[in-house]
């Protein structure tokens, strides 16, 4: 093969592959397409978590937060003022990109409840202030923690400007 | 019966395959540099930090599309914004296209996180982490076999004192020692 045709081969490969990703959706999929129809409210979840672990949910809203270094977890608002409902998803399996932060979302996953020993609690207090760059005080974590979060499996983000 | 020349052939893919696999390779090493130290810098995004003071923010509703103008105009950061967020009492979440304004609403302290995307390194970034999945899934399986063969390949390029049976038959065993060392000393 000479290496005008190897070129020409390459590029046409270059060209299926991007004729293969190209999309004009308005929103970006991101791990399993979504099936679920009906959404839940997050402030309806996060009135009463308990109702709902186990579930296989859909939530809509903004996303307010995304994990800085690996994306692998986001936050979406529910209706009201403060409420948050956190998405977390494997690492690497699907990666939010913080540029998501204020726009739109549709996501599924389980419904989760963790409970986390004092020890579990403190490693995560740390963690969570390695990534958010601040000092970690061992201080705000005075015993064993129960949290909620949804087993994000797929999300639709709307694409931003 | 023609013997089979089979260092020519060991030489032959091992040089094709080098040339094929020089372009990914130059990918996943850059990207493997950078995610490796995700812990002390974000490989795929840019953010810069900026301040300024709007005055304490009184007014009833901080998220009405007027304060939050008036808050934004104040820090020349135009009036456009995507959504807002009161994550408590006291902070309200202000999101643009290029990031996000913080503002303590008592003192009316705005911090601003100004986020670019890494171009070129995130790319790769998503490539090495295989985040497009698909087709891509299956090209980097390709390239993780031809790199098996040219790994294998490459043990038998020189023949002799220089070779499997001289220094690289040391060189390979450091090589392989290292990964096991390590594996003993944090098992």
């Amino acid at each position: 093969m000479s290496f005008r045709s190897s070129f020409l081969a390459g590029l046409g490969l270059v060209a299926l592959v991007s004729a293969c990703a190209t999309t004009e959706a308005p929103f970006t999929q991101y791990g399993e397409a979504l099936t679920l129809t009906e959404n839940t409210s997050v402030s309806a979840i996060l009135a009463d978590p308990d109702a709902y672990v186990g579930q296989h949910l859909r939530v809509e809203g903004t996303v307010v937060g995304v994990c800085e270094m690996r994306g692998c977890w986001m936050a979406v608002a529910g209706e009201n003022d403060g409420e948050q409902l956190r998405v977390k998803v494997e690492d690497g399996v699907i990666v939010f990109p913080m540029t998501a932060m204020g726009l739109h979302a549709r996501v599924e996953g389980i419904m989760e409840k963790i409970e986390l020993t004092m020890e579990e609690a403190l490693a995560q207090a740390e963690h969570q202030a390695e990534e958010h760059g601040t000092e970690f005080d061992p201080s705000t974590i005075t015993g064993p923690s129960v949290t909620y979060q949804l087993r994000g499996l797929g999300a639709e983000i709307e694409n931003g400007d | 019966m023609k013997k089979i020349q089979w260092r020519k052939w060991n030489r032959l893919i091992h040089r094709d395959l080098g040339y094929l696999c020089a372009g990914l390779t130059v990918v996943y090493a850059v990207s493997g540099l950078a995610v490796n130290h995700v812990r002390d810098w974000n490989p795929n995004y840019k953010t810069t930090e900026s301040s300024f003071n709007v005055g304490p923010v009184t007014a009833e509703d901080p998220r009405s599309a007027d304060t939050v103008e008036e808050i934004l105009r104040a820090g020349g950061l135009g009036s456009t914004y995507r959504d807002t967020f009161r994550r408590d009492e006291n902070t309200l979440d202000i999101f643009l296209d290029e990031g996000r304004v913080t503002v303590d609403l008592p003192s009316g302290e705005a911090s601003v996180e100004f986020i670019q995307d890494r171009r070129v390194l995130q790319e790769m970034n998503q490539l090495h982490l295989n985040q497009p999945r698909g087709l891509w899934t299956y090209m980097a399986d390709l390239y993780a076999v031809a790199l098996l063969l040219l790994a294998i390949t490459g043990l038998f390029v020189i023949k002799g004192k220089k070779g499997i049976t001289g220094r690289g038959a040391w060189l390979t065993t450091v090589g392989v020692l290292i990964p096991l060392i390590f594996l003993w000393v944090y098992r």
